[in-house]
Protein backbone atom coordinates (compact mmCIF):
# COMPACT_ATOMS: atom_id res chain seq x y z
CA UNK A 1 0.00 0.00 0.00
CA UNK A 2 1.55 3.51 -1.31
CA UNK A 3 1.27 6.27 1.34
CA UNK A 4 -1.07 7.41 -1.49
CA UNK A 5 -3.39 5.00 -1.34
CA UNK A 6 -3.64 5.23 2.33
CA UNK A 7 -4.80 8.95 2.55
CA UNK A 8 -7.35 7.77 -0.14
CA UNK A 9 -8.56 5.45 2.12
CA UNK A 10 -8.20 8.13 4.88
CA UNK A 11 -9.82 10.60 3.45
CA UNK A 12 -12.99 8.44 2.76
CA UNK A 13 -13.24 6.60 6.35
CA UNK A 14 -13.29 10.33 7.58
CA UNK A 15 -15.81 12.03 5.25
CA UNK A 16 -18.07 8.84 5.85
CA UNK A 17 -17.61 9.96 9.56
CA UNK A 18 -18.57 13.02 9.44
CA UNK A 19 -19.43 14.74 11.53
CA UNK A 20 -17.05 14.50 14.49
CA UNK A 21 -16.68 16.16 17.76
CA UNK A 22 -14.24 17.39 20.55
CA UNK A 23 -14.95 18.06 24.08
CA UNK A 24 -13.23 21.18 25.20
CA UNK A 25 -13.88 22.97 27.94
CA UNK A 26 -16.62 20.70 29.54
CA UNK A 27 -18.48 21.52 25.45
CA UNK A 28 -18.72 19.12 22.62
CA UNK A 29 -18.23 20.91 19.52
CA UNK A 30 -17.70 19.74 15.70
CA UNK A 31 -14.27 18.93 14.55
CA UNK A 32 -12.95 22.76 12.94
CA UNK A 33 -11.26 21.73 9.05
CA UNK A 34 -7.60 21.68 10.85
CA UNK A 35 -9.26 18.69 13.04
CA UNK A 36 -11.21 17.15 10.39
CA UNK A 37 -7.23 17.17 8.61
CA UNK A 38 -5.23 16.46 11.27
CA UNK A 39 -7.67 13.50 11.91
CA UNK A 40 -7.16 12.10 8.28
CA UNK A 41 -3.32 12.23 8.29
CA UNK A 42 -4.03 10.13 11.93
CA UNK A 43 -6.27 8.01 9.94
CA UNK A 44 -3.80 7.49 7.28
CA UNK A 45 -0.84 7.03 9.50
CA UNK A 46 -3.10 4.31 11.48
CA UNK A 47 -3.62 2.32 8.14
CA UNK A 48 0.16 2.34 6.94
CA UNK A 49 1.17 1.58 10.29
CA UNK A 50 -1.74 -1.68 10.30
CA UNK A 51 -0.78 -2.82 6.60
CA UNK A 52 3.30 -2.82 7.40
CA UNK A 53 3.28 -4.01 11.32
CA UNK A 54 0.12 -5.36 11.72
CA UNK A 55 1.28 -9.45 11.08
CA UNK A 56 4.41 -8.32 13.19
CA UNK A 57 1.67 -7.82 16.11
CA UNK A 58 -0.45 -10.51 14.74
CA UNK A 59 2.09 -12.87 15.61
CA UNK A 60 3.08 -11.96 18.69
CA UNK A 61 -0.35 -12.49 19.71
CA UNK A 62 -0.59 -15.85 18.79
CA UNK A 63 3.37 -17.28 19.40
CA UNK A 64 2.84 -19.48 22.14
CA UNK A 65 4.27 -18.29 25.83
CA UNK A 66 7.82 -18.95 25.82
CA UNK A 67 7.57 -21.65 28.85
CA UNK A 68 5.51 -23.58 26.31
CA UNK A 69 8.07 -23.07 23.59
CA UNK A 70 10.66 -23.92 25.31
CA UNK A 71 7.96 -27.46 26.13
CA UNK A 72 8.06 -28.21 22.57
CA UNK A 73 11.95 -27.65 21.49
CA UNK A 74 12.62 -30.25 24.60
CA UNK A 75 10.17 -32.64 23.32
CA UNK A 76 10.88 -32.32 19.72
CA UNK A 77 14.82 -33.27 20.92
CA UNK A 78 13.52 -35.91 22.87
CA UNK A 79 11.18 -37.74 20.26
CA UNK A 80 12.56 -36.46 17.17
CA UNK A 81 9.19 -34.61 15.78
CA UNK A 82 9.30 -30.89 14.55
CA UNK A 83 5.69 -29.46 17.20
CA UNK A 84 7.90 -26.30 17.73
CA UNK A 85 8.83 -25.29 14.32
CA UNK A 86 5.37 -26.75 12.64
CA UNK A 87 3.71 -23.76 15.20
CA UNK A 88 6.09 -20.99 14.39
CA UNK A 89 5.44 -22.16 10.82
CA UNK A 90 2.09 -21.78 11.27
CA UNK A 91 1.60 -18.79 12.86
CA UNK A 92 4.30 -16.85 10.24
CA UNK A 93 1.81 -18.18 7.66
CA UNK A 94 -1.32 -17.28 8.96
CA UNK A 95 0.05 -14.10 8.78
CA UNK A 96 1.95 -13.63 6.18
CA UNK A 97 4.44 -10.21 5.44
CA UNK A 98 2.52 -7.90 2.97
CA UNK B 1 -1.71 21.92 52.26
CA UNK B 2 1.46 20.15 52.12
CA UNK B 3 1.43 16.70 50.26
CA UNK B 4 -2.24 16.88 48.88
CA UNK B 5 -3.59 16.32 45.20
CA UNK B 6 -5.34 18.97 43.86
CA UNK B 7 -8.17 18.42 41.24
CA UNK B 8 -7.57 21.10 38.98
CA UNK B 9 -10.45 19.97 36.40
CA UNK B 10 -12.45 17.79 35.11
CA UNK B 11 -14.12 16.03 31.63
CA UNK B 12 -16.67 14.05 31.53
CA UNK B 13 -17.53 12.55 28.41
CA UNK B 14 -21.25 11.14 28.01
CA UNK B 15 -21.93 11.90 24.53
CA UNK B 16 -19.13 10.10 21.68
CA UNK B 17 -16.85 12.51 21.16
CA UNK B 18 -13.57 11.71 18.82
CA UNK B 19 -11.01 13.40 21.13
CA UNK B 20 -11.02 15.51 24.90
CA UNK B 21 -8.38 18.36 25.77
CA UNK B 22 -7.86 17.69 29.34
CA UNK B 23 -5.89 21.06 30.31
CA UNK B 24 -5.17 23.64 27.83
CA UNK B 25 -7.17 26.99 28.46
CA UNK B 26 -7.94 25.28 32.06
CA UNK B 27 -4.12 24.33 32.81
CA UNK B 28 -2.84 25.64 36.29
CA UNK B 29 0.86 26.47 36.04
CA UNK B 30 1.54 26.27 39.50
CA UNK B 31 2.79 22.58 40.27
CA UNK B 32 5.91 21.32 39.52
CA UNK B 33 4.03 17.60 38.86
CA UNK B 34 0.90 16.97 37.58
CA UNK B 35 -1.37 13.60 37.38
CA UNK B 36 -3.63 12.73 34.78
CA UNK B 37 -6.37 9.92 35.53
CA UNK B 38 -8.29 8.66 33.31
CA UNK B 39 -10.96 5.91 34.31
CA UNK B 40 -13.98 3.55 32.57
CA UNK B 41 -12.76 4.68 29.14
CA UNK B 42 -15.33 3.00 26.77
CA UNK B 43 -15.44 3.37 22.92
CA UNK B 44 -17.98 2.89 20.22
CA UNK B 45 -15.95 0.70 18.13
CA UNK B 46 -14.63 -2.49 17.91
CA UNK B 47 -10.73 -3.15 17.86
CA UNK B 48 -9.90 0.92 18.19
CA UNK B 49 -6.94 2.18 19.56
CA UNK B 50 -6.88 4.63 22.19
CA UNK B 51 -4.26 7.44 22.08
CA UNK B 52 -2.85 10.62 24.04
CA UNK B 53 -0.78 13.45 22.92
CA UNK B 54 0.73 16.89 24.65
CA UNK B 55 -1.52 20.27 24.51
CA UNK B 56 0.94 22.98 23.55
CA UNK B 57 0.50 26.38 24.84
CA UNK B 58 -1.55 27.39 21.84
CA UNK B 59 -4.19 24.55 23.43
CA UNK B 60 -3.49 22.35 20.58
CA UNK B 61 -2.31 18.79 20.40
CA UNK B 62 1.60 18.22 19.16
CA UNK B 63 0.84 15.98 16.08
CA UNK B 64 4.90 16.27 15.28
CA UNK B 65 6.74 12.77 15.36
CA UNK B 66 8.28 13.81 18.82
CA UNK B 67 6.86 10.67 21.13
CA UNK B 68 9.38 8.51 22.31
CA UNK B 69 7.81 5.54 24.61
CA UNK B 70 8.95 2.40 26.54
CA UNK B 71 5.99 0.05 28.72
CA UNK B 72 6.08 -3.16 30.36
CA UNK B 73 2.95 -5.10 29.00
CA UNK B 74 1.72 -7.11 31.93
CA UNK B 75 -1.02 -9.72 30.52
CA UNK B 76 -3.19 -12.04 32.42
CA UNK B 77 -2.85 -14.65 29.33
CA UNK B 78 0.12 -14.48 28.75
CA UNK B 79 3.80 -13.68 29.07
CA UNK B 80 4.90 -9.89 29.84
CA UNK B 81 6.56 -8.22 27.29
CA UNK B 82 8.36 -5.33 26.34
CA UNK B 83 7.50 -2.35 23.97
CA UNK B 84 9.24 0.62 22.85
CA UNK B 85 9.36 3.22 20.05
CA UNK B 86 10.35 5.80 19.19
CA UNK B 87 9.53 9.20 16.85
CA UNK B 88 5.87 8.77 16.57
CA UNK B 89 3.57 11.28 16.73
CA UNK B 90 1.45 10.04 19.62
CA UNK B 91 1.34 7.60 23.01
CA UNK B 92 -0.27 4.80 22.41
CA UNK B 93 -2.84 3.52 25.27
CA UNK B 94 -4.62 0.28 23.94
CA UNK B 95 -6.27 -1.37 21.91
CA UNK B 96 -9.95 -1.29 23.26
CA UNK B 97 -13.23 -3.25 22.44
CA UNK B 98 -17.31 -2.88 23.20
CA UNK B 99 -17.76 -5.76 25.32
CA UNK B 100 -19.19 -5.80 28.96
CA UNK B 101 -16.22 -4.96 31.15
CA UNK B 102 -13.69 -3.39 27.65
CA UNK B 103 -12.35 0.10 29.03
CA UNK B 104 -9.22 2.06 30.13
CA UNK B 105 -7.87 2.90 33.26
CA UNK B 106 -4.69 4.35 34.46
CA UNK B 107 -2.94 7.10 35.95
CA UNK B 108 0.07 9.36 33.39
CA UNK B 109 2.61 11.59 36.03
CA UNK B 110 3.04 14.93 34.34
CA UNK B 111 7.30 16.34 34.54
CA UNK B 112 8.44 19.91 33.24
CA UNK B 113 5.53 20.45 31.26
CA UNK B 114 5.72 24.44 32.61
CA UNK B 115 9.51 24.69 31.62
CA UNK B 116 10.10 25.53 27.76
CA UNK B 117 13.61 24.53 28.28
CA UNK B 118 13.33 20.98 28.77
CA UNK B 119 11.57 17.94 27.25
CA UNK B 120 7.95 16.64 28.94
CA UNK B 121 7.94 13.45 30.59
CA UNK B 122 5.13 11.34 31.25
CA UNK B 123 5.21 8.19 33.17
CA UNK B 124 2.07 6.11 33.16
CA UNK B 125 0.66 2.82 34.70
CA UNK B 126 -2.80 1.18 33.26
CA UNK B 127 -5.20 -1.40 33.46
CA UNK B 128 -6.98 -1.76 30.67
CA UNK B 129 -9.23 -5.03 29.30
CA UNK B 130 -8.42 -5.12 25.55
CA UNK B 131 -10.47 -5.75 22.84
CA UNK B 132 -10.24 -9.68 23.75
CA UNK B 133 -11.58 -9.23 27.38
CA UNK B 134 -7.66 -9.68 28.43
CA UNK B 135 -6.37 -8.19 31.25
CA UNK B 136 -3.44 -5.43 29.89
CA UNK B 137 -1.77 -3.59 32.17
CA UNK B 138 0.88 -1.37 31.36
CA UNK B 139 4.06 0.18 33.49
CA UNK B 140 6.03 2.92 31.79
CA UNK B 141 6.18 5.98 30.18
CA UNK B 142 7.02 8.38 26.90
CA UNK B 143 8.91 11.83 26.53
CA UNK B 144 7.99 14.59 24.05
CA UNK B 145 11.13 15.07 22.59
CA UNK B 146 11.04 18.66 22.23
CA UNK B 147 11.79 22.07 24.60
CA UNK B 148 8.60 23.13 25.02
CA UNK B 149 5.86 24.37 27.54
CA UNK B 150 3.13 21.53 27.68
CA UNK B 151 -0.75 22.04 28.92
CA UNK B 152 -2.08 19.07 29.37
CA UNK B 153 -2.91 15.89 27.24
CA UNK B 154 -5.17 15.10 24.51
CA UNK B 155 -6.82 11.66 24.48
CA UNK B 156 -7.92 10.88 21.08
CA UNK B 157 -9.15 8.12 18.14
CA UNK B 158 -8.02 8.01 14.94
CA UNK B 159 -11.04 5.67 14.23
CA UNK B 160 -13.87 4.98 15.96
CA UNK B 161 -14.72 8.06 19.16
CA UNK B 162 -14.22 7.66 22.92
CA UNK B 163 -18.29 6.23 24.49
CA UNK B 164 -17.98 7.41 28.00
CA UNK B 165 -15.18 7.82 30.70
CA UNK B 166 -13.85 10.27 33.21
CA UNK B 167 -10.42 12.74 32.92
CA UNK B 168 -9.21 14.18 35.61
CA UNK B 169 -6.15 16.66 35.84
CA UNK B 170 -4.38 17.16 39.41
CA UNK B 171 -1.86 18.93 40.53
CA UNK B 172 0.59 17.65 43.24
CA UNK B 173 0.77 20.49 45.93
CA UNK B 174 4.58 21.19 47.55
Amino acid sequence: MTEEQALEQATQEIEDAKPLYKQINKERLEFTQADYDQAIIDRKNFILDEYNNGYIRARQEQYLAIPEQLDLIYWDGVNGTTNWADHIAEVKANNPKP
Amino acid sequence: MAGSLIKIYEEIVTSAVSSVDLGGANWDSSYDVYMVKFSNVTVTTDSTILYARVLKSDNTADSTANYDRALTILRSDTNFTDTGSTNQTEFGIEILGTATGESANGIFYLFNFNNASEYNFCTTEMSNLDNASRLIAGQGGFVHTINQLGKGLQFFMSSSTIAGGIFTLYGLNK
